[in-house]
């Protein structure tokens, strides 16, 4: 089932095709589309927050509505649609099933993405990916705000759609001679993020309605005007937001839990500290969705028992991070471009994991909330670990998809740039949030501390710019043109690898 | 694959744990003793509506996008919203809290030199956001 | 590695005992007001040295294993799996 573009297939039977492969590949392209458009909106911030003053942004209208968009792209559209791919490809094989359980709500699932992408884009709305009561009620310009919830209720059941059946086929379709101990660390990433978007979006699903209908003017859950509360929003939404995050950082641990000790040459070293640490980060994630909402007037006690919540969080963490060391401890390890990206994703996630604790801490959030501290807090994790763990994965994958080689030196470039670049930007982000830049403002005054750290960031976003340029022309070219991999070890590392291309599972 | 020992995992999951802990005990402290409003703390009425920030002293006086305090008293803001959420923000005092329609949150400072500081807005609040901006002028007692 | 993690207990011992004897031992005088800027601060300076410790700990250690352990290192030798089917 590989992607062979010298031979091509009539697109039309990949688009109809239930098989987890094709809606595999129609995840990924999707997926790595609206990578290149968030990106590039992300540029579009940069270069507007390079200097104070207008720079190539008309208004801060026109401002507010890209980073909203930006935001909800690379979240909604990017992250959680690349882990499906990955789990289309892999998880059936992994648990020697000969599909996903059920092959049409899969495929449903996946269709479900595009027109909620198209509903975000078109809309274009400005109310911040949190959407905000009562601002997104009372204030939010109509009809972009109403595209985006249509768009996120989609998004929403897509998510639940695709976790139910990663669930049904990991727990019911397992091969029956396959213990659940014995299906490696992927599949069980995949296994506790859906078990965590079951639990969480619904809540969210549900403050969705009822900010439409306080929209309509038919309902005041979040209106004070008419009675209700706007902070019982912010519970609804960081219920289902904060394990979201895990549910995003999951599958990529998961993806390195499968780079690293093949190319490390031996297997991970602890299998049951791994399954054990995605157990405990699934069940504690819902502890902790509080901690956003510090500076609401919450009482001290609420403070504590968030803060103890998401410091808690912090072991289960720190299990991955010592799971990859110990396995790379006298390894042979080969640094091909995935395995750069994976290693490159664990000191990220030290970092950024590092700084959560700081943010954890109720006194800190006086100084760090909502400035530009949190911005590249929360970068350091979707750039740094997830897009790094998904960007180092699909290199791994690449032969397997299309049956070719990507180029290893443009790989390597491209690595190289974005880690310069990610640690140019978020980590100058970290310290022009302790200068107290707020989030989300399309102009500032003439400090200079904020100007020169603006533009060291923004010069790191030109550099991520470029480096996502060569992989782009790296994956269409070696997509067409590259050299033909020896599909039984492509990176000559020995070991039994998970082929996707040799699900010999028939066409529906 | 894990018919090995792993005793020293326990121990660095042990360590972490021991780090958390110092941790939370330490905001938990720090958080206490910020918390404590002074008793004789003057109340400022401070208003956020998009997009600027209004004062009101205890005995009476208004002021819009300024605010003018005393060296070495303390000060209590009730800080509440007329539309949408903003948040209140004096960055070089650590003064943050947000404005919330249908509520009161209350922060406390005690400004200790004579200056000029900045008084934003920190919460996402629509079109003019980015300049939702006041000073505050820190003088010498008057009395 | 039991010295080490001595030494750790001991450490957090000496750091938790200060830090419990200040904590009920805060005064409450009028007219001399606590500066939320040093409380603040302070505890972000103290997290921040010892997120740094840990830090240059952590990204000390993958750094040399990266150099150590990869495969054109004049020692690497293979690992014991090398050739089985694992």
């Amino acid at each position: 089932m590989t992607l062979e573009l010298q031979k091509p297939r009539p697109i039309w039977q990949i688009m109809f095709s239930t098989h987890h492969t094709d809606v595999g590949l129609l995840y990924l392209i999707s997926s790595l589309t609206f990578l290149f458009l968030g990106g590039s909106l992300a540029l579009g911030i940069r270069a507007e927050l390079f200097l104070p003053g207008s720079q190539i942004i008309a208004d801060s209208m026109t401002f507010n509505r890209i980073f909203t968009v930006h935001g909800t792209t690379l979240i909604f559209l990017f992250i959680i649609p690349f882990a499906s791919a990955v789990g289309n490809y892999y998880v059936p094989i992994m648990v020697r099933y000969k599909d996903m359980a059920y092959p049409k709500l899969n495929a449903i699932a996946f269709w479900m993405i595009p027109p909620a992408g198209v509903l975000i884009w078109l809309g274009f709305a400005d109310f911040t990916w949190y959407a905000t009561p009562p601002y997104s009620i009372i204030s939010a310009p109509g009809p972009a705000a109403d595209m985006w919830i249509f768009g996120l209720k989609i998004l929403g059941i897509s998510s639940v759609l695709g976790a139910l059946n990663f669930v049904v086929t990991i727990l019911k379709c397992k091969h029956p001679d396959m213990s659940i101990g014995q299906i490696p660390l992927l599949a069980w990433s995949f296994l506790s993020s859906s078990l965590i978007i079951i639990v969480a979006i619904p809540t969210f699903a549900a403050a969705l309605l009822m900010l439409l209908t306080d929209r309509l003017g038919v309902s005041g859950f979040f209106n004070p005007a008419m009675g209700g509360d706007p902070i019982s929003y912010a519970h609804l939404f960081w219920f289902t937001f904060h394990p979201e995050v895990y549910v995003l950082v999951i599958p990529a641990i998961g993806m390195m839990y499968e780079i690293i000790p093949r190319f490390s040459r031996k297997p991970i070293y602890s299998y049951n500290s791994g399954i054990f640490a995605f157990v405990m980060l699934s069940i504690v994630g819902f502890s902790s969705w509080a901690h956003h909402m510090y500076a609401t007037g919450m009482s001290f006690t609420e403070k504590t028992v968030f803060m103890v919540g998401t410091l808690a969080a912090v072991p289960a963490s720190a299990m991955h991070v010592f799971n990859f060391v110990a396995t790379m401890w006298n390894a042979r390890i080969r640094f091909s471009t995935p395995m750069m990206w994976a290693v490159g994703g664990i000191a990220l996630f030290f970092s950024a994991g590092a700084g959560g604790v700081v943010n954890s801490a109720m006194p800190l959030d006086f100084t760090t909330h909502d400035t530009y501290w949190v911005v590249g807090h929360f970068h350091l994790f979707v750039m740094g670990t997830i897009a790094f763990g998904s960007i180092g994965f699909l290199y791994y994958m690449f032969p397997y998809v299309t049956g070719r080689m990507y180029n290893e030196t443009l790989g390597k470039i491209h690595f190289v740039l974005s880690f310069i670049g990610t640690v140019l930007v978020f980590f100058t982000q970290h310290v022009l949030g302790l200068y107290g830049m707020p989030r989300r403002i399309y102009d500032y005054p003439p400090i200079p501390e904020w100007i020169a750290m603006n533009q060291i960031a923004s010069i790191g976003a030109m550099i991520i710019g470029i480096s996502m340029a060569v992989f782009l022309a790296n994956m269409i070219h070696s997509s067409a043109k590259g050299k033909l991999a020896d599909t039984d070890d492509p990176f000559g590392l020995g070991g039994k690898y998970y082929y996707p291309f040799e699900a010999k599972n028939p066409s529906h | 694959m894990s018919g090995h020992s792993n005793w020293p995992e326990w121990i660095y999951v042990a360590v972490v744990i021991a780090l958390m802990t110092w941790v939370g005990a330490e905001a938990w402290e720090a958080e206490r003793l910020v918390e404590h409003v002074p008793a004789d703390a003057k109340t400022i009425i401070a208003t956020g509506q998009q997009w600027f920030w209004t004062f009101e002293h205890e005995d009476g006086t208004k002021e819009i996008g300024e605010l003018h305090v005393e060296v070495g008293k303390a000060y209590k803001f009730e800080v509440v919203s007329t539309d949408v959420n903003h948040s209140f923000n004096i960055h070089d005092y650590v003064v943050l809290i947000d404005a919330i329609p249908g509520r009161v949150n209350t922060v406390w400072f005690a400004p200790d030199k004579v200056g000029e500081h900045d008084i934003q807005c920190r919460e996402y609040c629509g079109l003019i956001h980015y300049n939702m901006r006041g000073t505050l002028y820190v003088t010498e007692p008057t009395s | 590695m039991k010295f080490i993690f001595g030494f750790l207990l001991i450490m957090a011992v000496l750091v938790a005992l200060p830090a419990a004897d200040f904590a009920f031992a805060a005064g409450d005088e009028p007219g001399e007001y606590l500066d939320r800027r040093v409380v603040i601060w302070n505890l972000f300076y103290k997290m921040m040295t010892v997120a740094f410790i840990v830090g240059s700990v952590v990204s000390g250690t993958i750094i040399w294993q990266v150099w150590r352990f990869r495969e054109s290192h004049p020692k690497a030798k293979p690992t014991s799996y090398e050739g089985t089917d694992w």
